[in-house]
C-alpha cells in the first residue's frame, strides 16, 4: 500500500523545477530593461488627452460631436428654418405678365388664348362638371364643328 | 549595493541609470522566478519581468519607503501576474480549466520535471488552484516569505494567507492522492 502524500514530508525544492532561462539571460536583460527605459519618450499628440477617457466616455463624446455637426449643417443650409422658394418659380414671378403673354403669341408655342383664360371660381383641383354648365348635346355640336384629324394630313 | 544606497543615486539624474541598473541586477532573478512560477512559460516570464521594471522606474521617484523595496516590487510583479492570467481568460474566453490545461501543457513541455513523477504530479495540482491561492501557496512554499511580508505583497491580511495556505495545501495533497 503506498504511503499517502504529504507536503511536509515532501522534499521542498527551492523552486519549481522548471526548465532556467537561456544562457547569459540574466546577463542581459538589464541592458534590455534599460534600453526600453531610457529610449526617447515618445511625442504625446495634441488629441492625447483623448486617451485618458474612459471608454463610456470616449463614445458619448463621439456621439455629441456627430449630432453636433448634424445640427449645425441643418442650421448653415437653412436659415431662420424656412424652405427656400425653387430658384425658377422666384425668377417667373418677376417678369410682367404683358410680357408673357407677348412672348407665348409671339412664339411657335401652340398656345391660345383659350389656355391662357382665367375661369374665374374654379380651383385647380376642382372637377370639370363643377365650372362647364353645358349640357351633352351643346358639346356634342362643340365637337362635331372641330376639324377632323384628317385635315392635319 | 544597498536599497537606501539605490534610492538616493536613483533621484540624482547624473546617477539615476547607474542605479536602476544596480536594481534591475539585484531584483531580476526573484522578480523573473517569482512570475515564472505563476506563467510557466519563458517568454511570458520575460515579457513580464522586463514589464515589471518598466513599471519601477516610471513609479520609483514616488516610492514612498512605506513597505521595503523588496516587497514594493514583488508586489508589482504579483499584480502584474494576476492581470495577465485575468486578460488571457477574458481574451481567449477561456474558462478556469482550460487556462490550467495551457499551464499544464506547457509544465509537460518543460523537460526538468521529466523523470520526476512526484514532482510533476504537485506541480499539475498547483496549477489547479485558483490564482490567487496559488500565489500565496507559491510565496510561500517555495520563496518560504513571512507571512507579514506576504500580506504587504498581496494587500490581505495574516490570518487570511494562513488559512488560504492551508486550504492550499489541503487540497494538493488531496489531488495528489487521488491520482
Amino acid at each position: 500500500m503506498n504511503t499517502p502524500f504529504s507536503l511536509d514530508e515532501h522534499r521542498r525544492q527551492p523552486r519549481p523545477t522548471l526548465a532556467p532561462p537561456p544562457d547569459r539571460y540574466f546577463e542581459q536583460l538589464p541592458m534590455r530593461v534599460m534600453q526600453r527605459v531610457t529610449a526617447a519618450p515618445t511625442t504625446v499628440p495634441a488629441w492625447g488627452w483623448l486617451a485618458a477617457l474612459s471608454v463610456p466616455l470616449r463614445t458619448a463624446l463621439a456621439s455629441v460631436l456627430v449630432l453636433g455637426g448634424f445640427a449645425a449643417s441643418f442650421l448653415v443650409s437653412s436659415p431662420n428654418g424656412s424652405v427656400l422658394p425653387a430658384p425658377g418659380a422666384a425668377t417667373l414671378a418677376q417678369i410682367p405678365r404683358e410680357e408673357l403673354v407677348e412672348y407665348l403669341l409671339a412664339t411657335d408655342q401652340r398656345v391660345t388664348l383659350t389656355d391662357l383664360a382665367e375661369l374665374p371660381g374654379t380651383a385647380s383641383n376642382a372637377p370639370a362638371g363643377t365650372y362647364l354648365q353645358t349640357s351633352p348635346d351643346e358639346l356634342q355640336d362643340l365637337l362635331d364643328q372641330q376639324p377632323t384629324a384628317n385635315e392635319y394630313l | 549595493m544597498e536599497d537606501q544606497e539605490i534610492l538616493t543615486k536613483f533621484r540624482d539624474p547624473a546617477s539615476r541609470n547607474v542605479a536602476f541598473n544596480q536594481l534591475v541586477r539585484k531584483y531580476q532573478r526573484k522578480v523573473y522566478w517569482h512570475v515564472r512560477k505563476m506563467v510557466i512559460n519563458h517568454d511570458d516570464a520575460d515579457d513580464l519581468t522586463q514589464d515589471v521594471f518598466i513599471k519601477v522606474w516610471n513609479h520609483l521617484e514616488n516610492f514612498r519607503q512605506d513597505a521595503s523595496l523588496y516587497t514594493w516590487i514583488y508586489r508589482i510583479a504579483t499584480n502584474e501576474c494576476l492581470s495577465l492570467l485575468k486578460s488571457k481568460r477574458r481574451k481567449f474566453l477561456l474558462p478556469l480549466t482550460d487556462l490550467t490545461a495551457e499551464l499544464t501543457a506547457n509544465l509537460e513541455a518543460d523537460e526538468s520535471l521529466a523523470g520526476d513523477e512526484i514532482e510533476l504530479k504537485l506541480q499539475k495540482a498547483i496549477l489547479r488552484l485558483p490564482d490567487k491561492q496559488r500565489l500565496v501557496f507559491n510565496l510561500r512554499y517555495y520563496d518560504e516569505m513571512p507571512y507579514e511580508q506576504m500580506a504587504e505583497v498581496t494587500g490581505t491580511s495574516v490570518g487570511a494567507l494562513k488559512a488560504s495556505y492551508h486550504h492550499a495545501a489541503k487540497k494538493i495533497e488531496a489531488m495528489i492522492n487521488a491520482d
